[in-house]
């Protein structure tokens, strides 16, 4: 059974968004890790990046595929799960929690609006 | 149009995320690809490979025309024996690599996926240039091919036959009764590990089949295991997958298969073979494990002081090593062991070593 979380916001691309004031702390959805199995590296962004929607946030890669995570709003790397380094196994044990990939500043409130919420995720995911 | 294995069905049943590999919807993994490819290095895994083609070749002559269509000479294989081999063009490149069985009066090889009509097809018009009675038929509707691998492969097999599978020496093939079905049996398989392939006809023969060798392996934890892990598998012990590996014409030289080449016989393709080795200045394919974190991936440039020296044909990470390893093409000085060269893997460049074949030696998992 995937897991969601009440309090979250996501993409039709399987991504997680946690608003925190200015802040948007951006993950894989439980459904994404489970498709993907297996992770085994992760590429971040550098801190201070400046990203638009759309752009390419970072790179997770499973044994077998590559796969591009682009970026859900626009906004400033303002940090990184380092621990991915050395652990990218952590985005599939714990995908809402330990596994989050960035924290973006976010630059345009009004993109959060259109972010999808659990229920209308949850249609996606039928 | 896309084919389905006869096991689709039960695959499904058990879970298979599918794949399309060389026209076939095969299952690509159950659990986890990691978890299969421990799986097949720690005990045993049951895999479906019947995208891989079956082709009988009969006649008086079927010998001859193995011998001069491959760089194996077939007289040396006597029956109950089988033979990994390449099939070329006149050009010296390879055709397809395949094992061939010698099996009473008659041969059977496995062309790769896909592979069936184009190599039937050069076999027959070979037999017809040289007036040879032979003659090479595509079977492969006809047949289920099953890979049982991993150190209690024997253990799991030997609980459904009356033969003693001790006497099924490496790269011995029969027929056998195995859990009440007529099938051939081969000591051969593709991930480096004690193992065993069966070639089951009619197709429907293999639906119980697979749940008999299932069940019989249920003390050891037996899984099926997807394509994903067949070739993580293969890759950590330099096995060739010829779509990546001959991938635009590559000679068997090239592709490090010189101890397939029995020299002492008239095949197809000899003379340029014998000219390229004489010139030696040819790439070569070569193992490299990465030093840096990143994810060789086919296709990957390798450099030299950003100097281009090769290409990478397979690369993946490695479940054993928790590394990324890649086979590739290298410009021959380039190939030395220790060497350290770079893979751009998107636009960053990831340090990796030349090391010796292969990257996961023989009984890794007695070490963990």
């Amino acid at each position: 059974m995937v897991e969601l979380r009440e309090d979250l916001r996501y993409t039709e691309a399987h991504e997680w968004l946690k608003i925190q004031n200015n802040i948007a702390i951006i993950g894989i959805t439980d459904h994404a890790q489970a498709e993907l199995t297996d992770i085994v590296f992760v590429e971040l962004p550098e801190i201070g990046k400046e990203l638009k929607k759309g752009e390419e946030l970072c790179v997770i890669e499973s044994v077998k595929s590559v796969s591009e995570i682009y970026s859900p709003i626009s906004g400033k790397v303002v940090d990184v799960n380092k621990k991915l380094d050395d652990s990218p196994e952590v985005v599939n044990e714990s995908p809402y929690d330990d596994g989050w990939l960035v924290k973006l500043e976010i630059k345009d409130k009004s993109e959060i609006d259109s972010l999808l919420d659990v229920k209308l995720y949850k249609q996606i995911l039928k | 149009m896309v084919l389905r294995s006869p096991l689709f069905n039960i695959q499904k049943n058990l879970g298979a995320k599918f794949t399309k590999f060389a026209g076939f919807e095969m299952p690509i993994q159950y659990s986890s690809i990691k978890d299969e490819h421990l799986t097949v290095r720690r005990s045993v895994g049951l895999f479906d490979v019947s995208h891989m083609s079956n082709v009988w070749i009969t006649g008086k002559d079927a010998e001859k025309l193995i011998s001069i269509t491959t760089v194996e000479d077939a007289s040396r294989i006597g029956d109950g024996l089988s033979q990994y081999t390449a099939i070329l063009r006149e050009d010296g490149t390879v055709i397809d690599d395949t094992i061939f069985m010698h099996l009473v009066e008659k041969y059977m090889i496995i062309p790769n996926a896909g592979m069936a009509t184009p190599v039937t097809k050069w076999l027959n018009n070979k037999a017809n240039e040289h007036n040879l009675d032979a003659k090479a038929e595509d079977v492969s509707r006809d047949f289920v091919i099953l890979a049982i691998q991993g150190p209690k492969s024997r253990d799991t097999l030997q609980k459904l036959t009356d033969i003693d599978l001790n006497t099924v020496k490496f790269f011995g093939c029969q027929y056998i009764d195995i859990g009440g079905v007529h099938c051939i049996i081969s000591h051969t398989g593709y991930t480096g590990e004690l193992g065993f392939e069966l070639q089951v006809t009619p197709p429907k023969e293999a639906e119980d089949l697979f749940y008999k060798i299932l069940d019989a392996g249920k003390e050891f934890l037996i899984k099926p295991i997807g394509l994903g892990a067949r070739d993580t598998l293969r890759l950590e012990k330099c096995f060739i997958l010829a779509g990546n590996e001959f991938e635009g014409g590559r000679t068997p030289l090239e592709a490090l298969l010189s101890w397939t080449i029995n020299w002492d016989h008239d095949f197809i393709g000899k003379d340029v073979l014998l000219k390229q080795k004489e010139q030696g200045d040819y790439e070569r394919l070569t193992c490299l494990e990465c030093t840096d974190k990143g994810v060789p991936r086919h296709g990957c440039e390798i450099r030299n002081d950003e100097e281009k020296v090769g290409v990478v044909s397979s690369g993946t990470l490695s479940p054993c090593l928790n590394k990324g390893i890649a086979m590739g093409y290298v410009n021959p000085e380039f190939r030395e062991v220790g060497n350290i060269l770079e893979i751009v893997v998107r636009n960053k460049s990831v340090k990796a070593k030349v090391v010796k074949a292969p990257f996961v030696k023989k009984d890794w998992a007695q070490q963990y």
